[in-house]
């Protein structure tokens, strides 16, 4: 009980502190939008082969979002030594990194909820006929993005090169996860109800974010104290 | 001592390379559907093995040191991940060599190819995570980390990317291999003389982690 | 083709082995490079305690 509280407080924290600031949510919706403007000239928006690689672009943009969202998530705490203070509170490390993987959940939530009716509007899709489906596979698929992206938030925190090296070491373990999420969206987001054939891929993802959230549970003491 | 079992290994390796040469280009015959060009299975495949056999204990190597934080296991970790892409990359580029004359095209999207090159990614992001920490202790920890993680993805990144329609041959040895039971018995013999070299090259490699090692002491006493 | 198929089993024999010895170069290299720092930093060490 009381390590949901120490994680809900951090979460908070983390939250307040984004809301006051912006810069985090501000640069992550800010390219969001750039980028699918910007695939709006790579494929012909309208087409019908751009719905089939519907899927595929919206996770593009969230996962490049959600890396200028982790990348600040431990690196917020740099400055005035917060990060050691932190650890040396009585706060367990992993529910320091679960508040935070909350806070970056729920930042890039907001920002792929900004994004859906931008790409619903720009490339002519009706996103909404299968809003519940949508919202699961979203929740999911963010969840495997932020779940990593912490964890090696904070292992490279400290590091030469920080926003160059979460990225590389990142998207190479989300393959499965991001695979999955975006065989699941590409029905989903142009209206078109999952079928059966896709549920393996659905508990492919599941599987993905319980393994990888019990796996950085048990390391994160490790990268964070050593 | 050490100089003595690194040669004889690689002597051995020698040997058995020359005596398998010799099998497989002079004694087998050519392939009915594929000609000769199929004999490259037989550095193709154990090239893959090694590299896993080389992740594998990459992964144990980084558990142990985690646990008893003695550097000599960070040595092995390296060297072995090293090694392993060093095969990763002669699977890679030899099938793309077969595939070539077979399917007509360096490279396509087939589940093993694709699988193969995110591993080979993946092991790559850890060596590139080494060369951004400067303190030993902290870059032994954060490696041992990230490659708990990459062998863990690894599994899941081979199923995930099987449910793609797949065009490579089926697996030779799990299920349906429908090879001669000499070339497939050569699979095996050729297999022993990759790994001693794989073997003899992480043993090279960690020797340099050595020489390594000693040079940040004595930097840090300057 | 049969010629060409011949061809490229031995580019691919070439290959693996190029690569193999590629990586033993570059360890060997990486080696020399060490050594070097090595006799430099004693050298210096050497110095530092001789004119304290």
């Amino acid at each position: 009980m009381r390590f949901v509280r120490q994680a809900l407080a951090i979460a908070a924290k983390d939250l307040r502190a984004e809301m006051r600031t912006k810069e985090a949510w501000n640069a992550s919706l800010a390219f969001a939008l750039v980028i699918l403007l910007l695939f709006s000239f790579a494929f012909e928006p309208t087409a019908e082969q751009t719905r089939e690689i519907a899927g595929g672009l919206l996770w593009l943009v969230f996962a490049f979002a959600g890396a200028l969202i982790l990348n600040r998530s431990f690196a917020r705490e740099l400055p005035n030594d917060c990060l050691d203070a932190l650890v040396a509170s009585p706060v367990a490390p992993a529910a320091l990194y679960l508040g935070k993987a909350l806070a970056s959940f729920l930042l890039l939530t907001a920002v792929e909820l900004v994004a859906l009716p931008v790409f619903g509007v720009f490339y002519n899709v009706r996103w909404t006929a299968q809003f519940w489906p949508l919202m699961l596979v979203l929740v999911l698929g963010t969840w495997a993005l932020t779940v990593i992206g912490t964890i090696f938030s904070a292992l490279t925190v400290n590091l030469r090169l920080r926003e160059l090296m979460l990225p590389t070491l990142v998207y190479p373990l989300l393959v499965p996860g991001l695979m999955a999420a975006m065989q699941l969206m590409t029905p989903l987001v142009v209206g078109q109800p999952l079928g059966p054939e896709l549920y393996d891929w659905l508990k492919l993802l599941a599987g993905f974010d319980i393994i990888f959230t019990a796996l950085s549970l048990a390391l994160v003491e490790t990268v964070l104290v050593g | 001592m050490r100089e003595k079992i690194l040669v004889g290994l690689a002597g051995l390796a020698g040997l058995l390379l020359v005596r398998n040469l010799y099998v497989m280009l002079l004694e087998l015959p050519d392939e009915a559907a594929q000609g000769a060009i199929y004999r490259i299975i037989f550095f193709h495949v154990p090239a893959a093995w090694t590299a896993f056999v080389c992740f594998f204990v990459a992964l144990v190597a980084s558990v142990l040191y985690l646990l008893r934080k003695n550097l000599r296991y960070d040595a092995v970790a390296v060297s072995a991940t090293e090694v392993g892409l060093a095969f990763g990359a002669v699977n890679l580029v030899t099938g793309m060599i077969w595939a070539r004359i077979i399917w007509g095209i360096w490279w396509t999207w087939d589940a093993r190819l694709t699988s193969m090159l995110v591993c080979w990614l993946l092991y790559a992001g850890y060596l590139m995570l080494r060369r951004a920490v400067e303190d030993p202790t902290l870059r032994a920890r954060f490696a041992a980390v990230f490659s708990i993680f990459a062998f863990v993805d690894v599994p899941i990144v081979w199923f995930s990317i099987k449910w793609w329609r797949t065009q490579h041959p089926g697996p030779v040895v799990w299920g349906g291999g429908s090879m001669d039971p000499a070339m497939y018995q050569m699979l095996f013999l050729n297999w022993v003389p990759v790994l001693l070299l794989g073997a003899v090259l992480t043993l090279l490699r960690m020797r340099l982690e050595e020489t390594q090692r000693a040079v940040e002491a004595l930097r840090q006493f300057r | 083709m049969d010629e060409r198929n011949f061809m490229f089993m031995f580019y691919g024999f070439a290959a693996a082995w190029l690569i193999l010895a590629g990586y033993v170069i570059s360890l060997v290299r990486r080696e020399k490079v060490l050594k070097r720092q090595l006799e430099q930093l004693r050298r210096m060490l050497e110095h530092q305690e001789e004119t304290p």
